[in-house]
Order: C-alpha cells, then sequence, then structure tokens
C-alpha cells in the first residue's frame, strides 16, 4: 500500500468513526447534573466502611479486584521490561565515568532525599484519607531515591539502591495483595471482602482491609519503579551496545541535560 | 471448605501469588527447582478449575468479589460469573500453560542468575490474565484483565531480544492491541454514561429503558474493536502472523491455542449479556454482521495459510482461517452452533498447540523453519515427523479428532441456516490441513521435488532464524516431543470421550441464555430454559464430510508435493489458472501483510468503520 491511498484510506475511515462518535456523545446525559448513579452509591459504601477518601473505597474496597489486576499489570511490566532489557549476550558492560556535581546541587539532593521519602510515606500511609495512596505514593518514593543520581552520580545511585532486594520487595508486595485477599475466605466470607475491624472513620487506622492493601501496593509501586528505571538507566549508562563501537557511552551528566 | 461462590476468585488470585512466589523462588533456587515449582502451580491450578467445573454443572456460579452484593438490581462490587463454557476455558488455559511450563522445562538457554523464574513468572502472570477474562461479568474488570493479558503478551512475545526481529513484532502487537484496547475503554464509558452500571448484567438490564441509538452501536462497536483485535478477525488480524513469527514456540502454542480463542469468547459473552437484550443490538444485525467477517477471515485466513512456506506463520495462518469458522458459526446464535464452535475450539487448542511444539523441534534442531530451506532434513526425527502429519490430519478435520466433531456439529447447524455454509468449512479445513500436511511430507520425508518460491513469494521465508536454544549438539529433549503427543492425545479424546461433547453441549445451552444469566447476577427467578439441549453426536455425514476434507487435504498436499501438472499436458490448464490467480488475487493479498505499522492502523480503522456502517445500516 502506498503512502498516499493509506492516508486516503485512514483519513476516509478515521471520518467515519469520528461522525460516529460525535452522534454518540450528543446522547449522552447532559453534564452538570444532580444525577450520579454510580458516585452516589459509592460514597454510601465507602461511609459504611468508615472509608473518609471514597476513592481508596472503589479502588481498594469496593472494586479491590480490578487494583489486584492493575497492580500485577504493572508487575507483569516490569517483569517484562527486566526480561526484554537484560544484557544480550552480544553486549558489554562499561564502567561508567563519574561527572562532576556542582556543589548547591549536592547540597540540595541530601536535604531533599528525606523530605521526599517522607512525603512518599505519608501518601502511602493516609491513601484511606486524603488523596493519594499506594500508587501516587509508590512513585513519590521512587523518585526519593533517584535523586541521588540527579544531586551525586550514578555509582552513588546503585550503592543506594540494591537491584535484588528492591526486585524482591517487588514481587513481596505484589503477592501481599493477592494473599491479603485470603483473609476474606478465611473469615468465610469473599475473596478479598473486608472483613478487619473498620476503626474509627478518618482515623489513620480506619477502612480495615484498605491501608494495609495500600501499603502492599506502594511498597509494589516504588520498587517497581526504582527497577524499571534501573533497567533502562543500564541501557544508555551501562550496557555498550554491539552497535555502537566507540567504546563505553558517556558518563551520565548530573545536569541530565543530555536527556536523562 | 468454602463455597463454590467463594472459590470462584481463586483461579485468578493463585496463579498471580504464583507469579510473585516464582520471581522470589528464581533468585533463591537453582533452575530445576523453580521449574518444577512452577509446574506444581499449574497443576493446583488445573485442579481448582476442575473442582469449580464440577460444581458448576449446568447452572451459574455467581460471585460477588469483595462482598458487595448486589441490592434492588444494583451493586458497587464486582461480579464473577462461572458457567461451564467460561470455567472450561479457563480450564483449558490451565491445562496448556501446565503444558507449556512442562514442554519449556529445558526448552531456552540458562537464564541471567537470579531471573530463573521470570518466564514461568510471566506464564503464571498470561494464565490469570485469561481465567479472569473468562470468569468476570463485569466489562471494565474483563478490560483489566484483558490488558494484563496483553502486558505479558507483548513481553512474551519480544522475548529472544538477541535478535530485533522479535520487538518489531511485539512492538506491532502491543501498538495495534493497545490501540483496540483504548477503543474499547471508550466503548465501556459511552455505556456507563448511558446506563451508570460496569456490570455486564446490570448494564444490559439498564440498557433496555432506551432506544437502540447511534451511542449503543457505537459503544457496541468500540467495546467490540479489542475482542475483534484479539481474536484476529480480519481486518483487525494483522498483528497475529507477524507476533507468531517471531515470539517463542511456547508463547506461540498458549498465543494460538487460547488467547486468540478468548477474543473470540469475549466478542460472543459481551454481545449475548450486554446487547441481546431489547435497547440493544438486534440479533439479525449482529448475525449478519459477525457472520460476514467470519466467512471473510475463514477464507483469507485459509488462502494465506496455504501460500506460506514460514511454518509458524503458516499455522498462525491457519488459526486465523479457523477463528473466521468459529466467529460464523457463534454469529448464528443457537446453542447448536456455540456447542460446535466449543468443541471445534477445544479439540483446535490441543492440535495447534502440539503442531507449534513440533515446529519448535525442527527450530530447536536446525534453527531454521522454513518449509524449502528444511526440505528432507526432518528425516531423522521420525516420532516428530509422525506426530505432525497427525496433526495436519486433525487440523484438516479427521474423525474422530476433537477438531472433526466439532466442525461437524458446527457444519451441521450451519447447514440448517444456510445450505452451502459445510463447503466453506470443508474448504478451510482442507486448506489449512493440507498446508499443514504438504510442509510435513517435504521436511519430514523429503518428498517430492526441492520446491521453488512462487511469483507471489513477497513475505518472509522464515530461515536463518535465531535458534531458541544454544546447544546444537544435545538430543532433542524428550519433553518436547512428548508434550505434542500428549495434546495430539488430548484432542482426540474430545472427540472420543462423549462426554465432553454432552458437556459442552449443555453448556452452550445455558451460555446463550441472556434472560438467565441477568436473573441469576440479580438474584432474581430464572425464567425456564424452553430451548432444545443441542446434540454433539457423531453423525454419518458429520464423518462423511470430515473424510471428504481430509481426502481433499491430502489430494493437495500431494499435488504441492509431486506436481502431477508438471507430467501430464492435461494439467497444464489448471497450471496456467493457477498461475493467473497467484498474480491476480494471491499476490495483492499477500502484499497487503506489509508488516507495516501505520498499515495496520489503517486497517484497524478502516474496520471499526466498517462495522459502524454495517451496523447502523441495519438498526
Amino acid at each position: 500500500m502506498n503512502r498516499r491511498a493509506r492516508t486516503a484510506m485512514f483519513l476516509a475511515a478515521a471520518g467515519v468513526t469520528g461522525g460516529f462518535l460525535v452522534a454518540a456523545f450528543t446522547q449522552l446525559p447532559p453534564f452538570g447534573t444532580k444525577d450520579h448513579p454510580y458516585g452516589t452509591r459509592a460514597v454510601a459504601a465507602s461511609l459504611q466502611h468508615r472509608t473518609a477518601n471514597a476513592v481508596s473505597a472503589v479502588n481498594f474496597d469496593q472494586r479491590a479486584l480490578d487494583t489486584l489486576g492493575e497492580e500485577f499489570i504493572l508487575f507483569g511490566a516490569v517483569l517484562g521490561a527486566v526480561a526484554l532489557l537484560r544484557r544480550a549476550r552480544d553486549e558489554d558492560r562499561a564502567a561508567p565515568q563519574p561527572g562532576g556535581v556542582l556543589p548547591s546541587t549536592r547540597l540540595f539532593g541530601a536535604c531533599l532525599l528525606p523530605v521526599t521519602v517522607l512525603v512518599g510515606a505519608y501518601v502511602v500511609a493516609h491513601g484511606q484519607l486524603s488523596p493519594g495512596g499506594g500508587f501516587q505514593g509508590g512513585v513519590v518514593l521512587a523518585t526519593a531515591l533517584h535523586l541521588a543520581y540527579v544531586a551525586a552520580d550514578y555509582r552513588v545511585l546503585r550503592r543506594v539502591r540494591p537491584l535484588a532486594v528492591f526486585a524482591a520487595l517487588d514481587a513481596v508486595g505484589a503477592g501481599a495483595y493477592s494473599l491479603l485477599g485470603l483473609a476474606g475466605l478465611c473469615a468465610s466470607a469473599a475473596y478479598l471482602q473486608n472483613v478487619l475491624p473498620l476503626g474509627t472513620f478518618n482515623d489513620l487506622a480506619s477502612g480495615g482491609l484498605v491501608p494495609l492493601l495500600n501499603a502492599a501496593v506502594g511498597v509494589e509501586v516504588a520498587s517497581g519503579v526504582i527497577v524499571l528505571i534501573a533497567q533502562f538507566l543500564d541501557q544508555a549508562v551501562d550496557i555498550a551496545s554491539p552497535h555502537r563501537p566507540e567504546g563505553g557511552p558517556k558518563a551520565p551528566d548530573s545536569t541530565g541535560e543530555d536527556g536523562r | 471448605m468454602p463455597s463454590t461462590a467463594d472459590l470462584l476468585p481463586l483461579p485468578v488470585a493463585v496463579p498471580l501469588a504464583g507469579a510473585a512466589v516464582l520471581v522470589l523462588a528464581g533468585r533463591l533456587l537453582p533452575r530445576t527447582a523453580t521449574d518444577i515449582l512452577a509446574t506444581a502451580w499449574a497443576a493446583l491450578e488445573t485442579a481448582l478449575l476442575c473442582l469449580l467445573w464440577a460444581r458448576a454443572g449446568d447452572g451459574r456460579v455467581v460471585s460477588w468479589a469483595g462482598g458487595w452484593t448486589i441490592h434492588d438490581g444494583h451493586s458497587v462490587g464486582i461480579v464473577l460469573v462461572g458457567d461451564r463454557l467460561g470455567i472450561g476455558l479457563a480450564l483449558l488455559v490451565s491445562v496448556l500453560v501446565a503444558a507449556v511450563l512442562v514442554y519449556s522445562w529445558r526448552y531456552f538457554e540458562e537464564p541471567p542468575a537470579g531471573h530463573g523464574g521470570t518466564f514461568p513468572a510471566l506464564l503464571l502472570l498470561f494464565e490469570a490474565g485469561m481465567c479472569g477474562f473468562a470468569l468476570t461479568g463485569d466489562l471494565f474488570d474483563a478490560f483489566v484483565f484483558f490488558e494484563l493479558m496483553g502486558v505479558v503478551a507483548y513481553a512474551l512475545t519480544g522475548y529472544r531480544i538477541e535478535d530485533p526481529r522479535p520487538l518489531h513484532g511485539a512492538l506491532t502487537f502491543g501498538v495495534v492491541n493497545s490501540l483496540a484496547a483504548y477503543c474499547s475503554l471508550l466503548g465501556i464509558g459511552l455505556l456507563y454514561a448511558r446506563t451508570g452500571e460496569l456490570g455486564m448484567a446490570q448494564t444490559g438490564a439498564a440498557l433496555a429503558g432506551h432506544r437502540t441509538d447511534a451511542l449503543v452501536v457505537t459503544a457496541f462497536v468500540l467495546v467490540m474493536a479489542s475482542m475483534l483485535v484479539k481474536s484476529a478477525a480480519v481486518p483487525f488480524h494483522f498483528w497475529l502472523p507477524d507476533a507468531h513469527a517471531v515470539a517463542p514456540t511456547p508463547v506461540c502454542m498458549l498465543m494460538s491455542g487460547v488467547m486468540v480463542e478468548l477474543g473470540v469468547y469475549g466478542t460472543l459473552r459481551i454481545y449475548l449479556t450486554v446487547f441481546a437484550g431489547p435497547g440493544g443490538v438486534p440479533a439479525a444485525a449482529f448475525t449478519h454482521t459477525l457472520a460476514v467477517l467470519g466467512a471473510l477471515t475463514a477464507l483469507t485466513g485459509a488462502v494465506m495459510c496455504w501460500q506460506q512456506r514460514h511454518l509458524k506463520r503458516l499455522l498462525a495462518f491457519s488459526t486465523i482461517g479457523h477463528v473466521g469458522l468459529w466467529l460464523l458459526g457463534l454469529s448464528l446464535l443457537r446453542p447448536q452452533d456455540t456447542a460446535g464452535a466449543a468443541l471445534y475450539i477445544t479439540g483446535h487448542a490441543g492440535v495447534k498447540a502440539a503442531l507449534f511444539g513440533l515446529t519448535g523441534v525442527l527450530l530447536d534442531r536446525h534453527g531454521s523453519v522454513d518449509e524449502y530451506g528444511l526440505f528432507g532434513r526432518g528425516r531423522d526425527s521420525r516420532a516428530a515427523g509422525a506426530l505432525f502429519v497427525a496433526g495436519g490430519l486433525a487440523l484438516a478435520g479427521l474423525p474422530p479428532f476433537g477438531t472433526a466433531l466439532g466442525k461437524a456439529v458446527a457444519e451441521h447447524a450451519a447447514a440448517e441456516r444456510a445450505g452451502w455454509l459445510p463447503a466453506l468449512y470443508v474448504l478451510v479445513s482442507a486448506l489449512t490441513g493440507g498446508a499443514v500436511l504438504r510442509a510435513a511430507l517435504r521436511v519430514f520425508y523429503g518428498a517430492g521435488v526441492v520446491p521453488e518460491p512462487s511469483h507471489s513469494d513477497v513475505e518472509t521465508s522464515g530461515d536463518a532464524e535465531e535458534p531458541e536454544v544454544r546447544d546444537p549438539q544435545r538430543p532433542v529433549p524428550r519433553t518436547m516431543t512428548a508434550v505434542p503427543a500428549l495434546l495430539l492425545l488430548g484432542a482426540l479424546a474430545v472427540g472420543v470421550w462423549p462426554g465432553v461433547g454432552r458437556a459442552l453441549g449443555s453448556a452452550a445451552r445455558t451460555f446463550g441464555d441472556h434472560a438467565g444469566y441477568l436473573a441469576d447476577v440479580q438474584g432474581t427467578a430464572a425464567p425456564a430454559l424452553t430451548t432444545a439441549l443441542p446434540s454433539t453426536d457423531w453423525t454419518l455425514t458429520g464423518v462423511l464430510l470430515g473424510v471428504l476434507s481430509t481426502a481433499l487435504a491430502a489430494v493437495l498436499a500431494a499435488c504441492a508435493v509431486w506436481r502431477p501438472d508438471r507430467r501430464f499436458a492435461a494439467a497444464r490448464g489448471a497450471r496456467t489458472l493457477a498461475a493467473w490467480g497467484d498474480r491476480r488475487l494471491v499476490l495483492p493479498l499477500r502484499r497487503l501483510h506489509s508488516g507495516l505499522l501505520g498499515d495496520y492502523v489503517t486497517w484497524l480503522t478502516v474496520g471499526l468503520a466498517a462495522l459502524l456502517i454495517a451496523l447502523a445500516a441495519q438498526t
């Protein structure tokens, strides 16, 4: 198929599909009414289980099975990335050279790292109360570690990031979610049923299973993202491709101006 | 012992937990121990699904995850619904995953230290995605498991990183499937906006309050998009041969054996549950559209299959041909059609997985899957050759294989709607089975003349493939021929053991019962089933048609191998005609399979537009 025929066909077909979409959108219920069939039911259900953050109640209680699947999509994606970005037989490792770092950048990183860890842990731990939770907090936690890369260099990052431990934690977090669901079965209720004591509304220890599932997701997401970024960093920094014969790639520049 | 309803989410949870355990175990245990652990886990899953199959009986198991049961027709939770067709499909998945795990015990080279569990863990995640998809009764939940299945499948397709081709195939697969998945999410969003529900049964019930308008038609086509892409219906099929050509053989066994079939299942499950009632898509419109799509898919798959010399692409196109037959059969919406397709799919899973497994033996020994390049080189693999021939015969519909029984039941049912439909079944079976027999004769027996490329040979040949194993000196592991043999025996058992047909017949009746599904989920009294139990016994016509398609396949293969047209002047006319068809019809069709992602996305859009117009015109 030549380019012009392809473009013409695509545009014609996209035009038809777009036309149908517009026709469908005009038949949607009007925007801004007070009619929220699922929202009303979900909020009532989250209050019933004393979970102040209704979004978390939907994600980790009412539709916890979806989140189980989504958590394992991330787990599978990380595992797939580990498999696809593994060092091939024809690739060599080259030790990255350290680059210079401004003292102010170093200081900034050193100060920000504990703050970021704290914020990440807070977001995970308060998922049942306020916006946030395991997915969001986990990403913040993973970011914290990579301040070491921005503010120091790749070798420092490698020292503070024992990959084997994080890869194991990734599996522990993911596995914990699927096993926490069995608590329901043990209490002769349904899988992933919120059978733990629900606590007091708006307390840190409220929501029953929700904070535990949040913690499991937090561990999984934080370690998963760290492992994922490590694979890509390895490709960019550490592994010498056979197609790049000019030797080891350049060391990471701490200013990050080369787009890494 | 927990109740059956409480056990229903476990086929999802068990392999998920298993994947996490295997990643951990892969760091600590040697490879053999990891493989044994993975196989034991797959066996546990199979046992669990057997228990569920036995307990489900002819009814449905309704399980509300998290205990959020339905009140006044509404729930905030997710419902899993297991009937024998869904549980049976999950059981088929688990059996094939166990077979694939055993097959690949010593298949790959030693994985990098500490990553011994990666491949089996990915397989278990794949299994969880497929089982979840087969058991869920919730549209969004189906999308989640569909994505889980997809993400893992993309990674598994690109698993051999030494070669750039697998990454290209995986990328094509990933982009086309993801685009379709976004369409589906948009469709689910439209349905949710109209009904305020995500459960399939609740959505189906709520649609009854509206008339069929542009929103319903658009939502239907969008939701169907990902199912049709997964099931490789023309023109959504382009990713499949490219992905199968490059994926590791054990992964091909699963993708062709059950993953594609899950797309077919999803198409019907979603139509029957959500759209089959009032306010949905009229049955006549669905039947006409899907039947045309199925017939087109069947013909394209069969013709393309015959043209291939790359063995994995050949088998992949044969899957497309058979998918077309199933879509065609299922579009007729009666229990006997569903029973035929279900039997056909069960038998086909064993046969196709076995054929892929045997192709893996060739790849292992000779580093090639090119029918021409391998000419006569398989002579020393007697067992593999005999099994390959048996697989070809089963694919062509030789009684008493399960494929033949499924084909016979489907043909009998289809003939009631249109007398010429069985001819299509015979043609597709003969072409796909004939192509496999032709390859077997050449590769394993060195029969006939050394083949030469035809005019239309524009696709990849499959020579110079990276062997998927590193040590060419070692003998082929016994498991690599034992597993295909067992799978073929399984396909034989489906046809011989009458219990399978009877169970699937009654499962098909339950599957097609829209009102019963809605009533079971909503906890109201289900109306009694009035449709008759479909007959799944062998009939004389069925056996004769099976023998006919097998004989046709054998004749086609023999003609291709021994080329009688070169010896007899009378055959010259046929040769001229074949050359004309090759140039005028086959070459343009093969050129469409260009491997270019842009082309494939264009075809996806064209397919969507065509479906939208076709359905809108009929409602």
